[in-house]
């Protein structure tokens, strides 16, 4: 396997519009790397640079230490798993994931212990003399990466490869990719614009915006201590809370104020604030729905933070209730237990875990307090 | 000499045809060659105009079989021509051999696709629309093509296609209509990789219009001294400008930039070209210059 190092990369197309800037990574052998982001943020651009497929204008992109801008895709040792990949319909899944191989004249032999070692790993010895017609969608799936394990690559690239499926199968071959990446020690690069996705399989995420990487960091990292508004609002289900908050020192205590609500700003976050010279502006505070709590034990352990409004919509899913309710006109959300009393339409109080805050900076959106 | 090697030619082209292979007897004259070429010539049209169904469906989308024509040529080679299909033109810098064994083994026979090369670069793939499906599919089978030959063959492919065609005799405007929608797409559309026939908005308007109707535009925009092109970075900042919507704040906060650099660049431009892009009116003839300068750039140096 590989080590992968990106410089500088940049995508300009002839038209001007500049899809990837400045994107600096290094890539570990055996690392299963996310790349994270709304549509057209540059994620899959970036991921044909490095595969090839697309012309890289700037920068440069080494494997194993070895300069690859200008190498062609076949010779750069990788493989791909797309989105809409196609199986060869008449062909077997033995010869579906020999096929490759068989193109590049691979001898027989070796074409066989490869197709079955990779059948073994992904359990699909019974099926090889399947058609494509007779298998599930998730055993589809597993050929088309049987296909890219046979080659051998030093790195895997995949570019949102379970987004054609549906939810439930989606979860089981989260897990099975994750297995593999166990399995195999491959370095895969992994395309998703689904967080939960990124979240559960990434060893690092490369979050990015507008062709700009926002923050590189391991799934708790980015979850804990995002680096600004957007990654504190892209990872994480449902998304953290934001409200407007007016920063207020008086010599050692500081305090947010939102609307009617002051809330006392802990030793371990303050010193940021007052640091910064925050007196007097607006910043804006973040708090994740699960650090919102309804327990009167954590109310009244916390009367320096509490906010109280009316529930707007009780949502029950089972294992926790998502309660959702309006604070100063923001609409927040309190992921709380599913033992709780509150209903449409009550008066609740909430207590928020002010360890657990995020400030940013109105004007630039970076962290205050992280 | 000459004969020789045209002799030799014809002969592998008719075994590469037909699968006959033929030999010239030792000792025979120049006439004899002759009368011999021409019948092996005459041989191999008649038989691709009767038994090949890539040359007829080449011939049909270039343009090259008389209307009257097709529905009987048709009927001899058994294509059905009023099957509803759609026309889909694949272009790679590489259209090799492995392209070719992936596109024949994605579409076998029995799917009655039909492959057709077009160049040493473009292949064109002819196939039925399957019962359920509908135009809309075609986005989705184009791009899994282009993913697949990108997987499997590790090469960088373009696709673009057609209308639903319900009948062989609209082959031609769809071969010249998916045509239009790679080259429209490849120029105006370059970081894409599917190109819908339908989707080319104003770069199907500029592709179509002629290049001294260009040149008058941008002389009436630019002056006398029409730029080549604009820097990169001028160019990537009017470009993140106009992706939000004319928005100076959300621009420079999204290129790290001053507000009052991003207004100095505006600024630059107004200068250079008398278009103050912060209004939409100019913002639009900006946009439209620019991109009437890239098609004469391409049209310059193809």
């Amino acid at each position: 396997m590989a080590s992968l190092s990106l410089e500088g990369i940049q995508k300009i197309y002839p038209n001007g519009f500049h899809a990837v800037k400045d994107f600096n990574l290094e890539i570990e052998d055996k690392e299963f790397i996310i790349f994270v982001g709304p549509s057209g943020c540059g994620k899959s651009t970036t991921l044909r640079m490095i595969a090839g497929l697309e012309d890289i204008s700037g920068g440069t992109l080494k494997i194993d230490g070895k300069v690859m801008n200008d190498v062609e895709p076949k010779d750069r040792d990788i493989a791909m798993v797309f989105q809409n990949y196609a199986l060869y319909p008449h062909m077997t899944v033995y010869d579906n994931m020999a096929f490759g191989l068989k193109l590049r004249k691979v001898p027989k032999d070796e074409i066989d212990k490869k197709v079955r070692e990779a059948a073994r790993i992904l359990d699909l010895e019974k099926l090889l003399d399947r058609k494509p017609k007779a298998l599930s969608g998730g055993q589809r799936q597993r050929v088309a990466m049987g296909r890219a394990i046979v080659r051998n690559p030093k790195v895997f690239l995949m570019d949102e490869p379970l987004s054609n499926l549906d939810a439930k199968l989606r979860v089981q071959m989260r897990i099975e990719i994750s297995k593999l990446h166990e399995n195999l020690g491959a370095t895969i690069i992994y395309v998703t614009h689904d967080q939960t996705e990124a979240m559960t399989l990434g060893t690092r995420i490369v979050v990015m915006k507008d062709g700009v990487v926002q923050q590189v960091d391991t799934p708790q990292n980015l979850y804990n201590t995002p680096c600004n508004l957007f990654v504190a609002g892209f990872i994480g289900s449902p998304q953290m809370n934001f409200m407007d908050a007016v920063c207020k020192i008086k010599g050692e205590d500081v305090t947010l104020k939102v609307g009617e609500h002051e809330l006392k700003v802990p030793a371990s976050k303050k010193k940021a604030l007052i640091d910064g010279g925050y007196d007097g502006k607006t910043v804006v505070l973040g708090i994740r729905p699960e650090d919102v709590h309804d327990s009167e034990a954590f109310i009244s352990n916390s009367p320096d933070s509490v906010i109280t409004s009316t529930i707007k919509v009780y949502e029950l899913l089972g294992a926790e209730v998502f309660l959702y309710f309006d604070v100063e006109g923001t609409q927040m959300t309190a992921r709380v237990n599913p033992r709780t009393t509150l209903r449409t339409g009550d008066k609740a109080v909430f207590a928020l875990d002010m360890e657990k805050i995020h400030v940013f900076d109105k004007e630039t959106e970076l962290t205050i307090t992280n | 000499m000459e004969h020789s090697q045209e002799l030799t030619k014809a002969l592998s082209e008719l075994k590469r045809i037909t699968g006959v292979a033929l030999e010239v007897a030792d000792g025979a004259g120049k006439e004899d060659i002759e009368s011999t070429l021409t019948q092996i010539r005459c041989l191999c049209a008649a038989y691709k105009e009767k038994y090949n169904k890539t040359d007829f469906l080449h011939g049909l989308m270039t343009g090259g079989i008389p209307a009257y024509d097709i529905h009987e040529r048709a009927a001899r080679l058994h294509i059905s021509a009023g099957d509803p299909r759609v026309l889909y033109l694949l272009e790679s810098r590489n259209m090799d051999e492995a392209v070719d064994e992936i596109l024949k083994n994605l579409f076998p026979a029995q799917t009655k696709t039909y492959l057709v090369p077009i160049s040493d670069n473009m292949t064109a793939v002819l196939r039925p629309l399957r019962p359920g499906e509908t135009s809309g599919d075609s986005r989705r089978i184009a791009r899994t093509i282009v993913d697949t030959l990108n997987t499997e063959a590790l090469t960088r492919v373009q696709a673009a296609y057609s209308f639903v065609i319900d009948s062989l005799t609209d082959l031609p405007e769809a071969f010249r209509e998916t045509g239009l929608a790679l080259k429209v797409g490849k120029l105006f559309y370059s970081d894409q990789t599917v190109f819908p026939y339908n989707e080319l908005g104003i770069g199907r308007l500029i592709y179509q219009l002629p290049v001294s109707l260009c040149e008058n535009f941008l002389k009436e925009i630019f002056g006398p001294d029409i730029p080549d092109s604009f820097d990169e970075d001028t160019l990537g900042t009017v470009s993140r400008f106009f992706q939000n919507n004319l928005n100076i704040a959300e621009t420079s906060r999204q290129l790290h930039m001053h507000r009052n650099t991003l207004i100095y660049r505006l600024e630059q431009i107004e200068k250079r070209t008398g278009l103050d892009i912060r209004l939409f009116e100019d913002a639009m003839t900006f946009k439209i210059a620019i991109m009437v300068l890239n098609y004469l750039q391409t049209e310059r140096n193809p």
